[in-house]
């Protein structure tokens, strides 16, 4: 047995977050963690990463009690952690990163930079990267980033790796490459803890599974013969079905019309049109200008040539203020970054978009705008206490309601929606299909762009593949992952485009 | 809670330790004397408030407030009637904090480098307007701003408690007040949101300037002179006001009821050591101790809740 957890306890403040985390890590052995956000994955593995102490319970490292009261102990006795968000120094190289905190030194400080970036290059082309040991980090995507924790993780020597959601900013390939490197790792007699969202990426991975929920280990076993609604259903606590089926509707009148929208370096030649009651996928690899056409269209970027028309009247989106004012909403991919203050109400925010209709002479109409909260709260069931809860002690999926409720309220007719449910539970992911759905029904277009194909499939009536800033394919109803993944795909040797982000 | 309510029973706990400390405190005439040396640090600090919540700082204050009272004094010395000097010195003031809030915007500057620069120009400015040389040809009625009193009470609680009334409007009933907060709680949501963050930004410098010129007037009329020299040193006193009544230098937190209480601990320190026979300097000294203490414990606060 490499690591055994038994019954740890931990609680912040006054909120318990592992009430009972039982996990038992064999070498050679990758073991997947699933749960729901909040449910405790985290929080059990920085204690035996070291970067948090428990309150109780017990941890055997390699048959022996331990008690690592930094990551840095603990990685000294052969524990890394390849972390979720990157926690990497931008302005350093990808191989000062690699060995950031454990640099080959001399006597009197002096740092062994040519032998470590050796050292790095080495690693890297060990594994195949597509990264070069002297590129500056901030120029990386985070699939490039990520791509660096894991070289990080590795480089160390460790004997049990902790992957907390590798893949959840990858593309399909580079997926796939960080599935070949955890096989690598478990031929190589290390153990693994793989803590991901994505149910579909299990199967190619993993061994045997725990599954927490509330703060407390509910299952334990095997992979092999554990269905997927059987994982849903420990994850969840009841019965949810993980497959969403919609109606498709008739699309009604055009409501935006895009002409050879362009901007530098991402966004090229791109024309489509959304109609009213549609749900359009948008598709492609990460770095593939998905996220840059949402944020050409909402004037984030201001494009450099083309023409948008929403509901017939051509538009010149300079900012978002002028998106705004001609109907078009983004729900952006980084939600807590771009699309809540997340230290203010829940009410503040959904009317943040709308107040110049709640308001006279400049003055605030609290009664309508406490009533305008409600009817949301209502419609979109967001589960909170009150309108005055702050918006940033909600989870990911009501959070993401609010954010859309925003638009609502605004009473927005196209809806760029980037990546709606990264980051959200899985039953909550429905939810805000739902929400969707209903936005369509009533007369609004959606473009949505996400990464999780399965997703697209099920939600959207048309799908776009976008591919280096163009659109490649335009594919009207039912189809197949396989087909997308053909028009998505790079030209071999291309790879390295793919990670730079300019 | 706890933590909303320290503040408040910071102040109380300061007020008994020097009414027991000290013979001389709880008179009317110290007492008094508290509210008026407060009430100008009060009022920029009312405008701090506005310009914190909206995710900002104004280093240049007691600067603005050194330009604002010569103006006005100059044009009353010039022969202008008194609320026509006030007004002039106020919106001296207002023109100081549209050009930061212009900088920080427009030009997209870190608010702490404009103002910065702006309190070494409109310091050196108003320096070369006056020569160096103070103001004294001031109407003798104008006294009546900074130690006049109405119905009892000092005239100036009367204009700090108006200017507090009117940015807590602004800040709970007001589409700007919201935006403030939204803008310093988080801009890129802000912007996303499709708010005119520049001219909300700008206008939310405006005010502060505003305040800051209308402080600089009663500090005139309490000298009875345009100091060139005034306000050195006040834009500390006014941050640790807001700071200290709960205001976050990340944006987005503070409030009216909390500066007001922040400026009073602040003033109760300043009298306090007076009464106890505490150096001036060290008084400087103990200021500086206190902002760091208080966005220490706010620090502690943040990262509990966060976990």
């Amino acid at each position: 047995m490499l690591l055994a957890l038994r019954n740890i306890q931990k609680r912040f403040g006054g909120v318990v977050a592992l009430r009972r985390g039982d996990l038992e890590v064999q070498a050679g052995e990758v073991h997947l963690l699933l749960g729901e956000n909040g449910a405790g994955k985290s929080t059990l593995m920085k204690v035996v990463a070291g970067m948090i102490g428990r309150d109780g319970g017990e941890m055997l490292w390699q048959g022996r009690p331990a008690d690592f009261r930094s990551p840095k102990e603990a990685a000294a006795n052969g524990i890394a952690m390849v972390h979720q968000e990157s926690l990497l120094a931008p302005h350093l190289t990808v191989a000062e990163n690699i060995f950031l905190g454990r640099e080959e030194r001399l006597p009197m400080g002096w740092v062994r930079r040519r032998r470590m970036a050796e050292q790095a290059a080495r690693l890297i082309a060990e594994h195949g990267f597509p990264l070069d040991a002297g590129w500056r980090v901030e120029r990386l995507s985070p699939a490039g980033k990520q791509l660096v924790e894991i070289c990080r993780a590795i480089q160390h020597g460790s004997s049990l790796l902790i992957f907390d959601e590798p893949t959840s900013s990858l593309s399909e390939s580079e997926s796939q490459a960080v599935f070949r490197i955890v096989g690598a790792l478990r031929e190589r007699k290390m153990g693994v803890i793989y803590i991901t969202h994505r149910l579909q990426e299990l199967r190619s991975v993993g061994d045997r599974v725990t599954i927490l929920r509330d703060g407390e280990t509910v299952h334990t076993g095997p992979l092999a013969g554990l269905g997927t609604d059987r994982i849903i259903q420990h994850m969840v606590g009841r019965e949810v079905t993980a497959i969403y089926r919609r109606e498709p509707l008739t699309p009604g009148a055009e409501l935006m019309r895009v002409r050879g929208l362009s901007r530098r370096p991402l966004v090229k030649d791109i024309s489509f049109t959304l109609r009213a009651g549609e749900i359009v996928g948008l598709a492609g690899l990460v770095g593939a200008g998905r996220t840059e056409l949402c944020d050409t269209l909402f004037g984030i970027h201001p494009p450099d040539g083309g023409t948008v028309e929403v509901e017939g009247r051509a538009i010149r989106v300079k900012s978002p203020r002028e998106a705004v004012a001609a109907g078009i909403a983004l729900i952006p991919e980084d939600r807590q970054k771009n699309g809540l203050a997340k230290a203010l109400p829940v009410g503040y925010n959904m009317t943040m978009a709308s107040l110049d209709s709640l308001s006279r002479f400049g003055f605030l109409r609290h009664g309508a705008e406490r009533q305008r909260a409600g009817e949301f709260i209502a419609r979109l069931r967001i589960r909170v206490d009150s309108p005055r809860q702050l918006a940033g002690r909600l989870s990911g999926g009501n959070q993401q309601k609010v954010v859309i409720s925003k638009w609502l309220a605004r009473g927005a007719r196209v809806f760029l929606f980037d990546e709606p449910t990264r980051g959200i539970d899985v039953g909550a992911k429905v939810e805000v299909f739902e929400v969707m759905d209903q936005l369509a029904r009533s007369g609004a277009a959606i473009l949505m762009v996400s990464s999780e194909l399965p997703e697209l499939l099920q939600v959207a009536d048309r799908i776009l593949v976008m591919r280096h800033g163009r659109i490649t394919a335009d594919i009207p109803g039912r189809t197949t992952q396989e087909e997308i993944m053909r028009h998505a795909a790079l030209d071999d040797g291309n790879l390295k485009g793919e990670v730079i982000q300019e | 809670m706890i933590q909303r309510l320290l503040p408040f029973l910071t102040l109380i706990a300061l007020f008994v330790a020097l009414s027991i400390a000290s013979p001389h405190f709880l008179t009317n005439t110290n007492l008094s004397s508290v509210v008026r040396q407060t009430a100008v640090i009060n009022i920029m600090a009312l405008g701090m408030t506005l310009i914190i919540i909206a995710g900002g700082i104004d280093l240049s204050v007691g600067a603005i407030l050194a330009f604002g009272g010569l103006m006005g004094t100059m044009a009353m010395e010039r022969g202008y009637p008194i609320p026509a000097g006030i007004f002039i010195g106020a919106f001296a003031g207002m023109l100081w904090g549209v050009v930061n809030g212009f900088l920080a915007t427009r030009l997209n500057i870190n608010p702490f480098i404009v103002t910065l620069g702006t309190m070494g120009i409109a310091r050196g400015l108003t320096l070369i307007v006056s020569n160096g040389l103070p103001v004294h040809q001031i109407p003798q009625r104008f006294s009546f701003l900074g130690e006049g009193n109405l119905l009892g009470v000092p005239f100036v609680l009367w204009i700090v408690m108006a200017c507090a009334l009117a940015v807590h409007v602004i800040l709970e009933h007001t589409r700007l007040g919201r935006y403030a907060y939204a803008i310093g709680s988080n801009p890129d949501a802000a912007y996303y949101a499709g708010i005119p963050v520049t001219f909300h930004t700008t206008a939310v410098y405006a005010i502060g300037g505003l305040l800051t010129g209308l402080a600089g007037m009663v500090e005139a009329s309490r000298l009875m002179t345009g100091q060139p020299t005034a306000g050195q040193g006040y834009e500390l006193q006014a941050i640790a006001a807001v700071v200290i009544g709960g205001g976050s230098l990340r944006g987005g937190e503070g409030s009216v009821i909390g500066t007001l209480i922040g400026a009073f601990i602040m003033g109760l320190l300043s009298n306090g050591s007076d009464l106890l026979g505490i150096s001036p300097y060290l008084q400087q000294a103990i200021i500086g101790a206190v902002i760091i203490l208080v966005v220490w414990v706010d620090e502690l606060r943040r990262r509990k809740m966060s976990r």
